[in-house]
């Protein structure tokens, strides 16, 4: 497991400090939001398809402390949008660090290399790289050819400079488990502390919507991809939620979507990160007015059907490591014994066919006919 | 606030791909507001929408405005949109009782951003031999 022990100590104490106290409810990481302008248009991005007016606007610094301080969370995730582009970022990463929350900022890099001299190293400070595998399928992907180029400048430079820096990847259905292991020994031998990753998810605000991984597929892809594990490859996940990812079969979580909250300039978004079904002004209020027993796949809300997103699941296995005895072991467990060697596994990866995309997502980019022939190149 | 549609006779663990939702193109649309529900409909489809809409309040004001937010309440004078007008800089809301026209004016932001979409630009691009080919973000002027 890459992620560092203070962390995980604080982390740890966390949840059963919230145990201790009776909480049921109570969030592990903010999903703060500061802006939602990026300097990439991706495809299939739901978060910044808004007005000028919208997109112009953005989170002070002093709203982004009041937020931290309000949810009471020990970990900050910084999406967007793209946070580099926010004029006041550096001030905002200075005030989390000053408050000791452990800080992801998520980043796709192409502004990376020419701002990281802003930037002070710092256990609490990770910068998280948007990078959807290898180059040309992280350019198709961001929709931009020489993406992957900016984004791997950025991760040396940041390696080099001391800062822990995670890439996190997020795949969509046509993925080549092949291509993605492929793509974890790249990122690994440039020094990143470990990999962070995910199933795309089908939200409704997203432009593009038939791209998306079920549920059976997903677990069946992330068998291929995370069995038969090298022992160069590091993850700054939970162990717990990577087994969920593979389909073990007493991992068989349910959402926590409390567990990372977002704050934007709309507020306290309801009930997740990716579903937006309204906003509360107050954290209280998001809290105590959501109708929690709605969202989840146990609720059979057809929005959730798909989902094992990072920000619902993920919780909930940290909440199980760290807050009961059979998690605490599980976890262990998990840790020592990393390799999770399987032939069905490999089996699945000979025969990687049966990943391909009921429609096409994943195009070599050289073959990409002209716009006559599309549709006989997707068939 | 809606309440999720219940699906419970679908086995969610067994889907292989999952279609998402069906894009309803909305911009330009002025739904008629002959009652209660249809103003409750409309204004969920503004709370949907990716593009600013014009809100004609009864009192004669006229805004444009991204709606962000909505509140159902038991009736319409305590159900209410939050929103932030195109030339102001804070949030505010009006009661669903004071409004009194919706206009979908403003442009879908979402629209035509697909996945086929930048493969068939990637293509002609490609084709005409240009070089870095990407998709840029539209002007914020």
């Amino acid at each position: 497991m890459a992620v560092p022990i203070s962390q995980m100590w604080t982390v740890a104490t966390y949840v059963l400090k919230n145990r201790l106290a009776g909480k049921k409810k109570y969030p592990l990481v903010l999903m703060l939001e500061p802006l939602f302008r990026c300097n990439l248009a991706c495809a299939g991005c739901g978060k910044v398809q808004y007005p000028p007016h919208i997109l112009k606007k953005q989170l002070s610094p002093e709203e982004c402390f009041a937020a931290v301080e309000e949810c009471g969370v020990p970990m900050v995730s910084l999406p967007g949008g793209e946070p580099l582009l926010h004029p006041q970022i550096v001030e905002i990463v200075n005030g989390l660090i000053a408050r000791k929350k452990y800080i992801y900022l998520c980043t796709n890099a192409l502004e990376l290399k020419r701002r990281i001299h802003e930037f002070t190293p710092s256990k609490y400070l990770t910068f998280s790289v948007h990078l959807d595998g290898q180059r040309e399928h992280h350019d198709m992907s961001v929709c931009r050819e020489g993406g992957y180029d900016l984004a791997i400048e950025g991760i040396k430079e940041a390696v080099k400079r001391g800062f822990r820096v995670t890439p996190n990847s997020t795949f969509f259905d046509g993925t080549d488990p092949n291509m993605v292991r492929a793509y974890f020994d790249e990122v690994m031998a440039m020094g990143v502390e470990g990999i962070v990753l995910s199933p795309g998810y089908s939200y409704d605000k997203a432009p593009d919507q038939q791209h998306f991984l079920g549920r059976a597929k997903s677990r069946r892809l992330f068998r291929a991809i995370l069995s038969n594990r090298k022992k160069s490859w590091k993850f700054n996940m939970s162990p717990l939620f990577l087994e969920f990812l593979m389909g073990k079969t007493d991992r068989n979580y349910e959402c926590t979507p409390w567990g990372s909250p977002a704050y934007n300039i709309f507020g306290w978004q309801k009930p997740c990160y990716l579903l937006q079904d309204g906003y509360a002004d107050s954290f209280k209020e998001l809290m105590e007015t959501t109708n929690w027993e709605g969202y989840g796949t146990a609720s059979g809300n057809p929005q959730c059907a798909n989902c094992m997103v990072s920000c619902g699941y993920e919780p909930t296995a940290v909440n199980h490591g760290f807050g009961s005895l059979s998690g605490f072991f599980a976890m262990a467990k998990a840790a020592l014994f990393s390799s999770y060697k399987d032939k069905g596994a490999l089996d699945l990866l000979n025969n990687h066919s049966t990943f391909a995309a009921q429609h096409s997502h994943f195009v070599k980019i050289e073959s990409i006919a002209p716009a006559a022939s599309l549709e006989e190149t997707r068939a | 606030m809606s309440q999720p549609t219940q699906h419970p006779a679908v086995n969610v663990d067994e889907l292989e791909v999952v279609d998402g939702r069906a894009y309803e193109n909305l911009e330009g649309w002025v739904p008629e507001l002959a009652s209660e529900e249809d103003l409750r409909v409309a204004l969920e489809k503004a709370f949907d929408y990716r593009g600013d809409i014009s809100l004609t309040f009864k009192n004669g004001e006229r805004v444009e405005a991204y709606v962000f937010n909505r509140h159902t309440g038991s009736g319409l004078a305590d159900s209410y949109v939050q929103y932030f007008a195109s030339n102001a800089p804070e949030k505010r809301k009006v009661s669903y009782a004071e409004i009194a026209r919706i206009e979908f004016t403003g442009k879908d932001r979402a629209a035509g951003k697909h996945w086929e979409a930048w493969l068939q630009k990637y293509a002609e691009k490609k084709a005409a031999g240009e070089k870095n080919i990407q998709l840029v973000p539209e002007a914020l002027d």
